[in-house]
C-alpha cells in the first residue's frame, strides 16, 4: 500500500479521535463553546511545535497570498453551520451525508482546475469508481448503522 | 428542509475550501505554519462570534470538561498540518476520500471497542465497500 494512502487514512482516524474529544467537551457546553476550547488550544499547541521545530529556510519559504491565511474563517463558519443543521430533521446523519457530498463535489472540482495554485489533476475511471465505493460504503455505515 | 440542507452541503464545500487555502499557504510556508494561522483565525474569529452573539457557556459546568477533552486541540493541530501536508501530494479528491474512509473505518472500530450499539451487517458491508474502494484507488507510484 502506498505510503499517501496509509498517511490519508491516518489523518482519517485522527478525525476520530478528535471528534470523540471534541464531543466531550461538547458534552457539558455546546458545540462552539468546544470548537472555541479547540481553537484556543490548538493555537498555542501549535506554537509550541513551531518553536521546537523552527521554520523553514529561507530560500524554501515565499510570500503567500494574504488570502491563504484565512483558510481558519471557513473552518469556523463549517462548525456554526453543522451544529446548527444537527438539531434540524436532518439530524447527524444527514449532516454527516450531505457535508461529505460537498467534500467530494468541491475536492474533484478543486483538482479539476488546480484550485488556488495547487497542482491540476483529472481522475481516472478507476480512481472514480474507487471514490464511488467509498462513498456508497460511507452513506451505509452513517444511514445503516448510526441513523 | 432544502435551506438546512444546502448549510448541511456549504459545511462539506467549505472543509473542502479550507483544505485547498491551508494547502496554498503550506506550499509557501509549512504545514505547521499553516496549521497555526488556521487555529489563531478561527480562535479571534470565533471570539467575535462569541462577543456577538454569546452562546459560549451556558451552563455552569461548561468546564468541568475531563481533562483529556482538551487534547482535541491538540490532535486537530496534527490533523490540520498533515492534511495540508497531503492535499498539495495527492490532491483534494484523493484527500477528501481517503480522509472519510480512514474517519469511517476508525469510527466502526471505535464503535466495537466501545461496545456502542450499531448494526453488524451495515458495519461489515459498509467497510468492506470502502476497503474496496480504497484498494482499487492505490496509486502505483508515488
Amino acid at each position: 500500500m502506498p505510503i499517501y494512502t496509509i498517511a490519508a487514512l491516518g489523518i482519517g482516524g485522527l478525525l476520530t479521535i478528535m471528534t470523540l474529544l471534541n464531543g466531550m467537551a461538547a458534552a457539558g457546553a455546546t458545540p462552539l463553546f468546544s470548537s472555541w476550547l479547540a481553537h484556543g488550544v490548538g493555537t498555542v499547541t501549535a506554537l509550541i511545535l513551531l518553536a521546537a521545530m523552527g521554520r523553514k529556510p529561507k530560500e524554501q519559504r515565499s510570500k503567500p497570498p494574504l488570502w491563504a491565511y484565512l483558510a481558519g474563517l471557513a473552518g469556523a463558519v463549517t462548525v456554526i453551520l453543522t451544529s446548527f443543521t444537527v438539531n434540524t430533521p436532518l439530524a447527524l446523519s444527514g449532516t454527516i451525508a450531505l457535508g461529505l457530498a460537498g467534500q467530494m463535489v468541491f475536492g474533484l472540482g478543486a483538482d479539476m482546475v488546480g484550485l488556488f495554485g495547487l497542482k491540476r489533476r483529472l481522475p481516472t475511471s478507476t480512481e472514480l469508481i474507487s471514490f464511488a465505493c467509498i462513498v456508497a460504503g460511507s452513506l451505509i455505515i452513517i444511514f445503516l448503522d448510526k441513523g | 428542509m432544502i435551506l438546512f440542507s444546502i448549510m448541511a452541503f456549504a459545511g462539506g464545500i467549505l472543509v473542502g475550501l479550507s483544505r485547498q487555502v491551508n494547502g496554498r499557504l503550506a506550499l509557501s510556508t509549512s504545514a505547521m505554519e499553516s496549521s497555526f494561522w488556521n487555529h489563531a483565525v478561527g480562535f479571534v474569529f470565533l471570539c467575535v462570534i462569541v462577543l456577538i452573539f454569546g452562546g459560549l457557556m451556558p451552563t455552569q459546568h461548561a468546564f468541568d470538561v475531563p481533562l483529556i477533552a482538551y487534547a482535541g486541540g491538540m490532535v486537530g493541530v496534527v490533523f490540520i498540518a498533515a492534511s495540508s501536508w497531503i492535499i498539495a501530494r495527492i490532491g483534494a479528491a484523493q484527500t477528501a476520500v481517503l480522509v472519510i474512509a480512514g474517519q469511517m473505518v476508525s469510527g466502526v472500530a471505535l464503535d466495537i471497542i466501545l461496545d456502542n450499539a450499531g448494526n453488524p451487517i451495515a458495519r461489515t458491508a459498509g467497510v468492506a465497500l470502502i476497503l474496496t474502494g480504497i484498494f482499487l484507488g492505490r496509486r502505483k507510484k508515488n
